[in-house]
């Protein structure tokens, strides 16, 4: 074979390896680019078909559909990595031989090159080249110094506290807050109660429209100074006002477990339908409990495609109207994950003598009138949470109080309860949580209580200012805090019992790890505390030194909150059957009559009646 | 010429004494570990489960893949982390099944008990296991860097990227940070 | 029993609190069963990392093919021997153990040993950044010449090299440094090691890597072609060091086995320019003008510094940026409405955590701190690197013949077989 023939097989070949790179290297790139922009594993057709199974999982086709679609997926997947890996093999195995080839190629027609000139005048040239290092120096410097005129110096600015982090605040109410005068609601708590036992109202007695008119009265009444607007300062004052016949927060009287209702039945029986005075349908899931003002009884639920609120007759059980949370900027296209036993709606609502304000799952807030008019909604950012948000919504002197403990931080809202504005924020170091916010007059100050992982705390309620914390829970946090006798009680699985001294310097008196509720709140009255455990234990303790006194198993375990109402505990397990015990410091048990029906949801009651929610009804009931 | 020689042995003397104090200073601080050699871990604990790992790692798939600790599983049927959030049937359709690949394999141990095993060979590291047991489980399934398959860059592509800072340098001898064996 | 089972309840409480650092839920909400059946619970394996003895042997093999690229082109002066180690550590370096760590890489981690006190340097690393570089003190760039793996790739691939001109040679010189700075301001603030990141060669070897890196990877490959070893000359920050400690080598490759008959056939061989012509080829300056031009330069550099350590000062705000931490708290600072974006997975973490801004800014001041002074030196450093490049081109050194330039000359070799001087005399 003489040179040319030679040179021309190299260059063909190397043609053929040139060639084969290219080929393979624009495989591997079209597969890079479709991997890239249609990841197989992110495949939105079967996202979509996932989401419709979850709203029709019965359908056979749409399961089948899944499972092939998922197999195709996967199947394009495996073969993507695997083309890339021996596309990266075959790439380089093309790339060596064109290397080689190309210099086999070169050595065979190389021909030694012209010796290079030397460059003439050695100094002019060197001046040319000093020229340019100094340019090119200068080039960097000047690149330096433009980069450092377009950067703002941010953290300096924080520093210098001319720039704070924060999103800039909405115009905080002041002018509204000072409009109201703060009433002293321990004073006017005891007004009515005294007039309670004057003339104790029963459902029986008290006609239909006789309590709506009643109501107000009773409360201006007690109001003397009023200023202006006789009917906006009530607003999210009362309370107390008419203690047994509303139950305006979740885990009653302001949300500590105890309510002031009296003569309430012991015994029932749903199936066979005794004391059972009405039973309504609920139209749509959701485990908050009734909340109720005058004659109305307020309730949510939701699911996947709507969220609402209820509104019964309290009397009759008639459904009066329903109101759907639509149409509220910030809600999500697609509500958040939740798990069924939390689901969208299980926050309890609030109401006040105007308005009723309900939380659902996707971080909608809604205030409506109580004839279902809706006054304003807002979205408080889809919550980050594995289960569903479940803190439920408390007021005080016209603010609307919201515990927002997600997975990304931990909130406490006053939102202004006539417009939804923010009143003020406060941000806790604290985990996310499922526990509801309580209300505690501490050292004469109307205090929020809350319960997290680590802390429980005690914020002004008027501006949201943390006054204390201890911390001493742990794990997710689903029981709120009780109070009674300047002591606040907590407990959380995993965690303890625990009795805190509130104060600037708050002291830990006892802690207690045996008997502990998962979900459900401890209740305290008369120096005894209730725990009902999610494994089925109910336990009696010494609320002074933690001792146990007794302790009671029952097959089925407690989701909802023992309540304690006219001298009695009253607390539902999850099949549905209220156990009543008297409050003592041994188990007398008043009775343990049924529902027939599974409920995890605490009672509401007023005198003489009680409300409970089971699963798809509402039941009313009293004795006859 | 000498002078030439002289100059360049100078250079060449105070050069080796330049590289000799740095050493100098290096072992004089006691940052030099003789044996020690570094590999890239994920600490369990601060994990979150962004799901960088399966995407940041030089090597695809990435180096990063879901590890059992056996012993702190609960053996749940409702398995966080092999279950959809919402499962209505506690199967292995893939409707039901959370990893996108199928690399847990579910098996049945005995009434009410499951084992759940990775197959590392299809698991891409993504994490949404992980995330999923450490929600609503034990936490027992977690990320770990697979020594056989991490090329022990020197800076740790994932660890730069990392949220929490999950990912550092370990001594070789204890190359894992397997739940439960360093914990308890 | 109570107590007690309250005691050991409160005491693994305080190991899993003490245990478990801020995000970690470690309570074990399920129990493990108590099995009724046979049932062994599986033993996952746990694949070992390479053993840290290969560690050693790498470095043996390093210290191996940088003594026999020594000899073979001091001593036997032979291109082929050369060639063959290059393709050794093509394959050994390269393709086998896929980069880390390397000589280029190790100035990180020597440079994070020093600043951070927390960090302990292997000893290996502390090696592999030495060796080569005492290498160079008595032999030359022996390292680039045939045992860098960034080097062997380039080297293999240069097809039909052009001549670049030498005032684009040097100035682009300053960049290696500028480099070198950059990556030392990084490693010590603990911010990241970019020689790593951007290494653009890893990929290839790992047939694995970001997609861009190895388009990047690719491009330097195909500019390689016509313009030898782009990477060595105008990015890498070791072969900056080695072309400073080479220039002290005592014993360096030379072109002729006795005496150059002035053939110039070696400089068309070396693809890099890096023979220095004798003088006889030259103009001299007059030594009047240039003592006067010499003494000007050199009262420049002090000024060249002294604008540099100013600039520099100035850079550190963005410079500083480059740190995660410095970012995310100035993204918080200047974007407090990201902190409900849900796809921001480090806001969302940092938010998660607990901590405070207040905290996040105040580590981020303390490393911004570092970063001013760091940068400061860099600038002084760029400045004095300038000035020496340009002062440089005013020392004229005798030669009467073709001599490698001991900075720029990798040992490659091609030029000993463009030599026609007798090989046999060398031997003889």
């Amino acid at each position: 074979m003489d040179e040319k023939t030679r040179i021309k097989l190299v260059s063909q070949l190397m043609a053929v390896a040139g060639l084969f790179t290219l080929i393979v290297a624009l495989l591997l790139l079209l597969n890079y680019l479709h991997v890239r922009y249609h990841d197989p594993l992110e495949s939105v057709a079967l996202t979509q078909l996932v989401e419709q199974f979850k709203s029709n999982p019965e359908s056979e086709t749409l399961i089948r559909d899944i499972r092939n679609l998922d197999l195709l997926a996967r199947k394009a997947y495996f073969t993507s990595q695997w083309q890339i890996k021996t596309g990266a093999f075959l790439l380089l195995a093309g790339a060596i031989a064109f290397a080689v080839l190309l210099r086999i190629y070169h050595s065979l027609k190389a021909r030694i090159g012209e010796p290079l000139i030397s460059g003439g005048n050695l100094l002019l040239n060197r001046i040319v080249t000093q020229r340019w290092i100094l340019s090119i120096g200068a080039i960097l410097f000047i690149g330096a110094v433009i980069g450092s005129l377009v950067t703002v110096d941010y953290l300096d600015k924080y520093q210098k506290g001319e720039l704070t982090g924060e999103v800039v605040a909405e115009a905080v109410t002041e002018e509204t807050q000072s409009d109201v005068e703060v009433i002293d609601l321990i004073e006017q708590e005891e007004e009515i109660d005294s007039r309670n036992e004057v003339d104790p109202p029963t459902i029986d007695t008290i006609e239909h429209t006789n309590i709506e008119t009643v109501a107000p009265i009773v409360e201006v009444a007690d109001i003397p100074d009023q200023p202006t607007q006789p009917t906006e300062p009530l607003v999210g004052t009362a309370v107390s006002a008419l203690p047994a016949l509303n139950h305006v927060y979740f885990r009653g009287h302001l949300g500590q477990g105890i309510s002031k209702a009296k003569n309430l039945p012991e015994t029932w029986d749903g199936p066979s339908g005794r004391n059972i005075k009405w039973k309504a349908k609920i139209p749509k899931p959701g485990y908050n409990s009734p909340v109720i003002w005058g004659t109305k009884l307020f309730l949510a639920g939701a699911d996947a495609q709507g969220r609402w609120v209820f509104c019964f007759d309290r009397l009759t059980g008639d459904l009066l109207w329903q109101a759907e949370a639509n149409n509220i900027p910030g809600t999500p296209a697609t509500a958040p994950k939740t798990t069924n036993d939390t689901g969208l709606s299980a926050p309890t609502l609030t109401v006040d003598n105007q308005r009723v304000y309900a939380i659902f799952g996707t971080g909608d807030l809604i205030a409506l009138t109580h004839n279902g008019d809706r006054v304003w909604a807002k979205n408080l950012g889809v919550p980050d949470n594995h289960y569903g948000h479940s803190s439920s919504l408390i007021y005080f002197n016209q603010t609307l109080i919201v515990q927002y403990d997600t997975n990304k931080s931990g909130r406490l809202l006053g939102l202004n309860m006539a417009n939804g504005e923010t009143i003020w924020e406060t941000v806790r170091k604290s985990k996310i949580s499922w526990s509801s916010p309580i209300l505690a007059e501490i050292d004469g100050k109307m205090q929020v209580i809350t319960t997290s992982a680590p802390s429980v705390a005690g914020f002004d309620a008027q501006t949201g200012q943390e006054l204390w914390s201890v911390d001493v829970l742990s794990g997710e946090v689903g029981p709120s805090a009780a109070f009674s006798n300047g002591i606040v009680y907590a407990a959380n699985e995993y965690a303890s019992l625990v009795a805190i001294r509130p104060g600037p310097n708050p002291e830990i008196l006892w802690q207690q790890y045996d008997v502990l509720p998962e979900t459900a709140s401890p209740a305290v009255a008369q120096g005894l505390i209730f725990i009902a455990t999610t494994y089925g234990v109910l336990g009696c303790f010494d609320a002074k030194t933690g001792d146990q006194y007794w302790e009671e198993e029952f097959g089925q375990g407690f989701y909802g909150s023992p309540m304690i109402a006219d001298g009695k505990v009253y607390v539902m397990d999850r099949g549905g059957t209220m156990h009543i015990y008297k409050l003592d410091k041994t188990p007398v048990k008043l009775g343990s009559p049924v529902l027939g029906e599974k409920s995890v949801v605490t009672p509401a009651f007023t005198d003489g009646t009680i409300y409970l929610r089971g699963e798809q009804f509402l039941y009313c009931i009293a004795a006859n | 010429m000498d002078r030439k020689k002289f100059i360049t042995n100078v250079g060449r003397y105070s050069i080796l004494g330049a590289l000799l104090f740095i050493t100098g200073q290096i072992f004089f601080k006691r940052r030099v570990s003789a044996s020690g050699q570094y590999v890239w871990q994920i600490d369990p604990m601060k994990c979150t489960q962004c799901g960088r790992c399966a995407t940041e790692c030089i090597k695809t798939p990435s180096a990063v893949k879901c590890v059992h600790a056996y012993d702190l599983c609960g053996y749940c049927d409702l398995c966080g982390g092999y279950f959809k959030p919402n499962t209505m049937d506690l199967n292995t359709g893939a409707e039901n099944q959370l990893c996108p690949t199928g690399a847990i394999q579910r098996k049945f141990v005995e009434e009410p008990f499951f084992e759940y095993a990775i197959d590392e060979k299809l698991c891409n590291g993504c994490g949404k296991c992980v995330k999923g047991c450490t929600s609503f489980g034990n936490g027992s399934l977690h990320l770990q860097i697979r020594h056989d398959l991490c090329d022990n860059c020197n800076q740790c592509a994932i660890a730069r990227v990392c949220p929490s800072d999950a990912i550092k340098r370990v001594p070789i001898e204890n190359p894992y940070l397997i739940k439960g064996a360093f914990t308890s | 029993m109570n107590w007690l089972a309250g005691l050991i309840r409160s005491l693994m409480l305080l190991i899993v609190l003490l245990c478990a650092s801020n995000h970690s839920y470690a309570q074990q909400r399920f129990p493990k069963p108590e099995f009724k059946t046979e049932y062994t619970q599986p033993v996952p394996e746990h694949p070992a990392p390479r053993s840290p003895a290969l560690e050693f042997l790498d470095l043996a093999i390093l210290v191996l093919v940088m003594s026999l690229t020594a000899w073979v082109a001091i001593r036997r002066r032979s291109r082929y021997g050369i060639l063959i180690l290059t393709i050794f550590s093509l394959f050994y370096f390269g393709f086998y153990k896929q980069g880390c760590i390397c000589s280029v890489g190790s100035i990180q981690n020597v440079a994070l040993a020093l600043a951070d006190p927390t960090y302990r340097l292997p000893l290996v690393a502390l090696l592999v950044f030495l060796l080569p570089l005492i290498f160079s003190l008595f032999f030359g760039r022996v390292f680039c010449a045939a045992a860098c793996p960034l080097g062997a790739i380039q080297d293999l691939i240069i097809f039909k090299p052009i001549n670049l001109p030498v005032w684009l040679r040097k100035s682009l010189s300053i960049l290696p440094w500028t480099y070198l700075g950059l990556a030392v301001l990084f490693a010590t603030t603990g911010t990241d090691f970019i020689i790593c990141r951007y290494d653009p060669f890893i990929g290839i070897y790992r047939l694995n890597g970001k997609f861009i890196m190895i388009l990047l990877g690719i491009a330097f490959l195909l500019m390689g072609l016509f313009v030898a070893r782009p990477y060595c000359r105008f990015i890498c920050p070791y072969g900056a060091l080695l072309s400073l400690t080479s220039r002290f080598s005592k014993w360096h490759l030379s072109i002729y086995p006795t005496s150059c008959v002035q053939c110039k056939l070696c400089t068309t061989a070396c693809p890099f320019e890096a023979i220095d012509f004798p003088d006889s080829e030259q103009t001299k300056p007059e030594p009047r003008t240039q003592t006067r031009r010499f003494l000007t330069f050199a009262a420049l550099i002090p000024v060249l510094i002294a604008v540099g350590m100013f600039i520099g000062s100035l850079s550190h705000v963005f410079l500083s940026r480059a740190n995660s931490t410095v970012y995310l708290a100035e993204l918080l600072i200047a974007h407090p409405e990201l902190r409900s974006d849900p796809l921001n997975l480090d806001i969302q973490t940092f938010l998660a955590s607990g901590q405070t801004l207040e905290t996040l800014t105040e580590d981020a001041a303390t490393i911004r701190e570092k970063f001013r002074i760091g940068a400061m030196i860099l600038g002084g450093f760029l400045g004095l690197v300038i000035g020496l490049t340009a002062l440089n081109q005013l020392i004229f050194r005798r030669k009467e013949d073709y001599q490698a330039n001991r900075a720029d000359c990798y040992s490659c070799a091609r030029c000993l077989d463009y030599c026609p001087v007798d090989k046999t005399i060398a031997h003889g």
